[in-house]
């Protein structure tokens, strides 16, 4: 029923914004187009890493590889599980938030967007504690050449995820996002959720494979 | 004009009208400089565009006089590995790719397509800054001795190059960037801002072909800024990747380096093909021939390239497993291609050609890019490639199709929409001159190369003196395509001073000096900065020349059109009288 009454709430603030929604409804869409395509794109530049990683371990004599001798430690999967729960668990509390934006509870999105942020930095201490612990090096092998760069790449998309958050969160309660006007919500969320996909990919591919 | 469109029509006179243009931006800066104007950005893109064509132009003459004596003219071997590798990085990256998606798309498509400008028109100007700074890291390169593995600069040669091949890495990295920033904002100003009423099937083939160009350049040019990144960070943290003392593989590089690259020679020769395809039939006043066809080749194209990219790796020891399929694939990008070639002739076919620049042009596009495209037929098959990999044959077929495709295909455009961007028409003396100088030049460089070739000349060497022992004709032959080069100097001199002396001195265009019939031509020259007061309403595709225009909410047109703009088709067509 909660929900019933806000939508009506909604339309409300919509009909009100009725003028600025009219222009502002291509915008949002042009916007969102822009945006999955950059994220497609972005997609592809760790495609073409998880190509060099995938064929640089096919075609490695053993894996792990060895380095003077030595053959090199497996990760720790247990811990990058624990760490993964927390990523994925940023996911959820994302989308809470922007549900709650939309039912325009600005008390629980906020809630849920500080939870957000929390775990997100949560999940790179974690990653923080992992390279300090992992016992490969960046420079010795192709293994750690891989490992490095794309889990690098990926801690530096949430690291660029959580600032954005951050200024999405003070945006909104500057009041810079209005009725149905919050594309920058919907691009924060599709954003972190997209940094959640391709951990599924790294944590398959380095992990569990 | 019929009743069952007028609908789309009123919804979208609510907020196409004349009242949501904002006033022009005031002062040099905001105007000229950090411009949001998609028409002042093309024009930026031509201008440095253009003055990198004369530096990397100027590299390839360095080439050229060092190759007219066997044992090397003017330069130490060391350096001639610096001129030939900045030569193609600054061609491809620096030229080719800014001239013909960044100049003629940010000009031409918006006003194709019926638009005010592109969809993110400040993304539109960062990705043209980016542009002259990747340049000047690419030069500095040369403070450092410069890169020295060629425009792919594989490794493991590569990494002797130190600091100036991780300059190298970083400025195609960034001009990466601002390659696929201008993809994404092309494809989201096709698909989000057509005029009402212009369905896919109505686009000029223009807009197809810088469509397809946008899908390359968003999604291969990653690939590449993902092989010079991994590449930068081996040069820089000397991380192995590609060093295969410590498991790296110098193949891998090639494998990333070529799914850019290979879509990267279409993403120069689509819009090419999209200027041919508008060139074609209004200097012929007859309906292009096979329009779907056309418009549908480019996406076909477009897609395959993704799929062909080991043919340039066949004799890296690639599986043979693996070099079938690729081989049977470059058969296959053929098709699509063959059919592009066969409706223009086609189009001409029966037509009433006018002789002009732009349209001389297009004919030397048609031979020299057809006789560049046989050779790359020569090129797929393993066995031949085997033999012809490492030898001048690959030159003269790879400049048969950029120098004689996609360079003719800008220069077809050049002044074709001179006249739209200026409102003066070029010299026509001038641009024929211009034409006939850079055809024969072309042709007298890169046409010995296929026999010196077929003999064994290698590429990238400095120096012959063995192949000139074995083969004597082959210091004549040099000789010979060193003359010949220095006309296609002559025709860019030519070019540039037509199109300073035309600012001037040029007749007045008018709206629609060519009798024209997609959108750009229905706005005055030089178009308004807000391009269309009303946003056109389409009806149908812009090429029957024998019908009305099929625009609605035209307000632009002040002068009518010239009369050979009324030419009826002299015989009877589908789409004739």
């Amino acid at each position: 029923m909660a929900t019933a009454v806000k939508s009506i709430e909604l339309q409300a603030v919509e009909a009100r914004y009725h003028d600025v929604d009219h222009v502002y409804g291509e915008t949002r869409d042009i916007r969102l187009l822009g945006f999955v395509f950059f994220l497609l794109a972005d997609c592809l530049l760790f495609s073409s890493f998880i190509f060099s990683y995938i064929y640089l371990r096919t075609s490695a004599p053993a894996w792990p590889p060895f380095l003077d001798g030595k053959q090199l430690p497996w990760f720790d999967t247990s811990f990058a599980a624990m760490n993964s729960i927390v990523l994925f668990g940023s996911g959820v509390t994302m989308h809470f938030a922007l549900e709650s934006w939309k039912n325009l509870n600005k008390r629980m999105f906020n809630m849920w967007l500080v939870a957000t942020i929390v775990l997100g930095i949560g999940f790179l201490l974690g990653q923080a504690h992992e390279y300090s612990s992992v016992g490969i090096t960046w420079q010795g092998t192709t293994m750690g050449a891989s490992f490095f760069t794309l889990t690098g790449m990926h801690g530096l998309h949430v690291f660029i995820g959580v600032v954005y958050l951050i200024i999405l969160g003070l945006q909104a309660n500057r009041g810079v996002y209005t009725g149905s006007k919050y594309f920058g919500l919907t691009a924060g969320t599709l954003y972190w959720h997209f940094v959640d996909v391709i951990w599924v990919a790294l944590f398959f591919l380095f992990y569990l494979w | 004009m019929q009743t069952g469109q007028t609908s789309t029509h009123d919804t979208h006179d609510a907020h196409g009208a004349a009242d949501h243009i904002h006033p022009p931006p005031e002062g040099f800066v905001a105007k000229y400089i950090f411009s949001l104007d998609h028409k002042v950005i093309g024009f930026q893109y031509f201008i440095t565009a253009l003055l990198m064509m004369m530096i990397a132009g100027s590299f390839a003459e360095l080439i050229r006089l060092q190759l007219t004596d066997p044992k090397g003219a003017i330069m130490s071997n060391d350096t001639y590995n610096v001129m030939f590798s900045m030569h193609g990085t600054a061609m491809v990256w620096l030229m080719l790719i800014p001239m013909v998606t960044g100049a003629l798309g940010n000009f031409v498509m918006p006003l194709q397509i019926g638009a005010r400008d592109v969809a993110f028109p400040w993304l539109n100007m960062v990705s043209f800054w980016i542009f002259p700074v990747a340049a000047v890291i690419l030069f500095s390169s040369l403070l450092f001795g410069g890169p020295h593995a060629g425009w792919t600069e594989y490794p493991p040669i590569s990494l002797a190059d130190g600091t100036a091949g991780a300059l190298w890495c970083l400025a195609i990295f960034t001009i990466g960037i601002s390659s696929t920033m201008t993809g994404l904002n092309f494809m989201v100003t096709i698909i989000k801002m057509r005029a009402p009423g212009m369905t896919w099937t109505r686009m000029p083939l223009f807009v197809w072909a810088t469509f397809a160009t946008a899908l390359m350049n968003m999604f291969a040019t990653v690939a590449l800024s993902a092989a010079v990144g991994a590449l930068f960070i081996e040069h820089v943290f000397n991380v192995p990747f590609f060093d295969a003392t410590r498991g790296g593989s110098a193949v891998l590089y090639e494998h990333m380096f070529w799914f850019y690259s290979h879509p990267a020679v279409y993403i120069f020769i689509i819009p090419a093909f999209g200027i041919v395809s508008e060139v074609l039939p209004t200097f012929a006043r007859k309906p292009i021939f096979g329009y779907k066809v056309i418009a549908f080749s480019s996406m076909a194209i477009a897609l395959l390239s993704f799929t062909v990219w080991a043919h340039h790796m066949f004799p890296s020891g690639l599986a043979p497993w693996l070099q079938i399929p690729f081989m049977i694939l470059t058969y296959a990008i053929g098709i699509p291609t063959g059919i592009k070639v066969f409706s223009w002739v086609a189009t001409l076919w029966g037509g009433r050609i006018h002789y002009s620049t732009s349209m001389l042009y297009a004919l030397g596009f048609l031979i020299t890019f057809t006789f560049g495209g046989i050779t790359g037929i020569f090129l797929a098959s393993v066995p031949v490639d085997l033999h012809e990999h490492g030898t001048y044959f690959v030159v003269a077929h790879f400049h048969y199709v950029v120098g004689g495709g996609a360079v003719m295909g800008f220069l077809a455009a050049i002044p074709y929409w001179y006249p739209k961007a200026t409102g003066r028409m070029m010299s026509e003396r001038l641009g024929k001159l211009g034409f006939w100088l850079f055809f024969i030049g072309l042709n007298g460089t890169f046409l010995p190369m296929h026999w010196l070739g077929l003999e064994g000349m290698p590429r990238r060497y400095a120096t012959y003196e063995y192949f000139a022992k074995a083969f004597p004709d082959a210091v004549f032959w040099n000789r010979f395509e060193t003359a010949f080069s220095f006309l296609m100097v002559a025709s860019v001199g030519l070019l540039v001073f037509n199109a300073i002396w035309s600012l001037r001195h040029g007749k007045i265009a008018g709206i629609n000096p060519w009798g024209a019939r997609t959108l750009e031509w229905t706005i005055s020259s030089p178009p308004p900065y807000y391009n269309f007061k009303k946003i056109p309403q389409v009806y149908d595709r812009p090429y029957d020349f024998d019908k009305p225009l099929p625009y609605g909410n035209l307000d632009n047109q002040t002068e009518p059109f010239p009369e050979y703009g009324k030419v009826v088709m002299p015989v009877p067509t589908p789409a004739g009288a």
